[in-house]
């Protein structure tokens, strides 16, 4: 456990101490903040335009918190899923790259530590992250009463899915020694979990049926509707243990393969 | 003082169907510091890689402090500090920092870590550096934070890799100086293809080629042995037909050599000698020089890992201390 913590306190550490980190918080900000922005402005426009018509006969509202948090959190997954490749293709292949790995490998650790430490680093950047783009939505109590309850899911979601992404490019990050390589590889594996589902209704209904529920953007656009079902929790747990294990296989394997 | 720290027994590994090593045997007591010499490609860093952990034999066993490495590998890795080819450092952290995140993954009680840090630093003699970035350092402070995080957690067991490659003149001595003084506390295990290194730290040597050990003795007995086996040179003032002296006891092939001498292979088990000065005495040869050709430990070197074509001299360059 102590070994655990520590490597996962030098982990996050060493994401600040690089300019890595901080370049992707500001590139990740300052697009978000732009979206958000423009999500605000349209949602005024749309109100304006929803009241000059007096209220299309009465029927339904337009909500604040779903024309603008969730426009912006749905965006801020997708910009991560640029963004994460790049973060975390790093873990694993960059230290068998500067030969740093064999001081981790011929330390007293098993290899589930090594993976989960590195893992609980990567949430633990991952939770910094997510709570300074819940600034955004603070904001709106300004000016309006947004969803309290919709903004939490979607921040909730906007976690998971990330973990995810994060727990496949450590997979693909154990996979080779090359770090552009591993990138690639959780690039290509993230798009295709995101963009699966547009065959869902067109294919077979059986297949149809699997591919939707493999699909990351369906689990987390119901986040952003405010839905917390244990389905999709169960879903993004199952893919970041899927994500830890593989990795883990691998370094067993390499201590087998050379 | 005789306990046994490392002890490989059988111990082979292939890469796909190539054999890097072949049923390596090999012990280290405590306390020991071993040579482990050979050419490049030998298989010294895949045998060290298999002793520190990081690799799996295909088969045979590694046992150390008595552990097995791969059925406890996680207790035995914590008996084992390992300076890998190129010192595994992580250039954003300071010296300080480095090693005590180390030692923490490696055991070290939490109330001992600044004083085993501390221990290591001064060993290695890193405190004038201690507080900048590793990749700020130069190369031979670098490799001192190596050789630093394989003993800040007092392992009972050393394994360097080719730990002064790459270092000034002042520096290797240095290196040297701290292989020598680790070897009473810890076993060493080092790596290295620099004969003079081997002398100056080592007490026993193990010698491997393609992926064998052709030899594992003390020093002062491997170059004995070379030596028994190999040429004499006499010179005579006075000296007699060639058959004369190719007939005494001991005499195996002789043939002439500079300044009218001789060069003489000797018998492998009659020592000729006490013959050619009783003959040279008793019949007035007049004995000018009889030398035995010296081999330096490069010529040990050489003809050990040089001699893997003939089977018969490789069952020969076998050997037991």
């Amino acid at each position: 456990m102590r070994a655990l913590c520590t490597i996962a306190y030098r982990e996050w550490r060493s994401m600040f101490l690089s300019p890595l980190a901080w370049t992707l918080l500001a590139v990740l900000f300052a697009i978000a903040a732009y979206m958000f922005n423009a999500a605000v402005i349209n949602y005024q426009l749309r109100l304006m335009q929803f009241q000059s018509y007096g209220g299309m006969g009465g029927g339904g509202e337009i909500s604040l918190t779903e024309w603008t948090v969730a426009p912006m959190l749905g965006n801020a997954a997708v910009l991560m899923l640029l963004l994460m490749p790049l973060l975390t293709m790093r873990l694993i292949a960059e230290e068998k790259r500067q030969d740093t790995w064999p001081a981790l490998a011929s330390s007293p650790l098993s290899p589930m530590t090594i993976i989960g430490g590195k893992y609980l680093g990567l949430l633990l950047f991952l939770l910094v992250t997510v709570a300074m783009l819940g600034i955004m939505p603070l904001t709106l109590y300004f000016f309006g009463s947004p969803d309290t309850g919709q903004i939490v899911a979607g921040l909730l979601g906007l976690f998971l899915v990330t973990a995810a992404f994060g727990a496949i490019g450590l997979a693909a990050s154990s996979a080779t020694d090359s770090p552009i390589v591993a990138a690639f590889i959780t690039f290509g594996v993230l798009l295709s979990l995101w963009i699966v589902a547009w065959m869902g209704d067109s294919a077979g209904s059986e297949v149809g049926k699997i591919l939707t529920w493999v699909s990351l953007l369906n689990h987390y656009e119901n986040f952003l509707t405010g839905v917390i079902s244990s389905a999709d929790l169960a879903y993004f747990l199952l893919l970041s243990s899927f994500g830890l294990v593989f990795a883990r296989q691998r370094m067993v394997a390499e201590r087998i393969r050379g | 003082m005789t306990e046994i720290m490392i002890e490989v027994s059988d111990l082979s590994r292939n890469f796909g169907s190539i054999c890097a090593l072949d049923r390596i045997n090999l012990q280290v007591k405590r306390g020991e510091v071993m040579g482990f010499l050979g050419p490049n490609g030998a298989g010294k860093t895949t045998a060290m890689r298999i002793l520190a952990g990081l690799l799996a034999p295909t088969s045979g066993s590694v046992q150390v402090a008595g552990l097995d490495v791969l059925e406890q590998g996680v207790a035995a890795r914590a008996k084992i500090g390992l300076l890998p080819e190129t010192p595994p450092l992580y250039g954003e952290m300071t010296v300080r920092e480095y090693l005590s995140y180390l030692a923490a993954l490696r055991r070290v009680p939490r109330t001992q870590v600044r004083t085993a840090v501390e221990r290591a630093m001064s060993r290695c003699g890193l405190e004038s550096v201690s507080e900048r970035l590793l990749r700020n350092l130069s190369k031979g402070y670098r490799q001192r934070a190596g050789i630093a995080q394989a003993i800040v957690h007092s392992p009972e067991v050393v394994i360097l890799d080719e730990p002064t490659v790459g270092l000034d003149p002042i520096q290797i001595r240095e290196i040297r100086g701290l292989i020598r003084e680790l070897g009473g506390e810890h076993s060493v295990l080092l790596s290295t293809h620099i004969l003079p290194e081997v002398r100056m730290t080592c007490n026993r040597v193990a010698l491997i080629s393609q992926g064998r050990i052709v030899a594992d003795d003390t020093l002062e007995g491997l170059e004995k042995r070379a030596q028994s086996a190999g040429l004499l040179f006499i010179r005579l003032n006075n000296s007699p037909e060639v058959s004369t002296l190719a007939a005494l006891p001991g005499v195996a092939h002789i043939e002439s050599g500079e300044g009218g001498g001789w060069w003489i292979t000797p018998h492998p088990q009659i020592d000729p000698t006490p013959a050619i000065l009783r003959n040279a005495v008793e019949k007035g040869w007049d004995l000018r020089e009889l030398s035995p050709a010296s081999h330096s430990l490069e010529d040990i070197f050489v003809q050990l890992t040089t001699q893997e074509a003939d089977p018969e001299a490789h069952a020969a360059g076998e050997m037991k201390p």
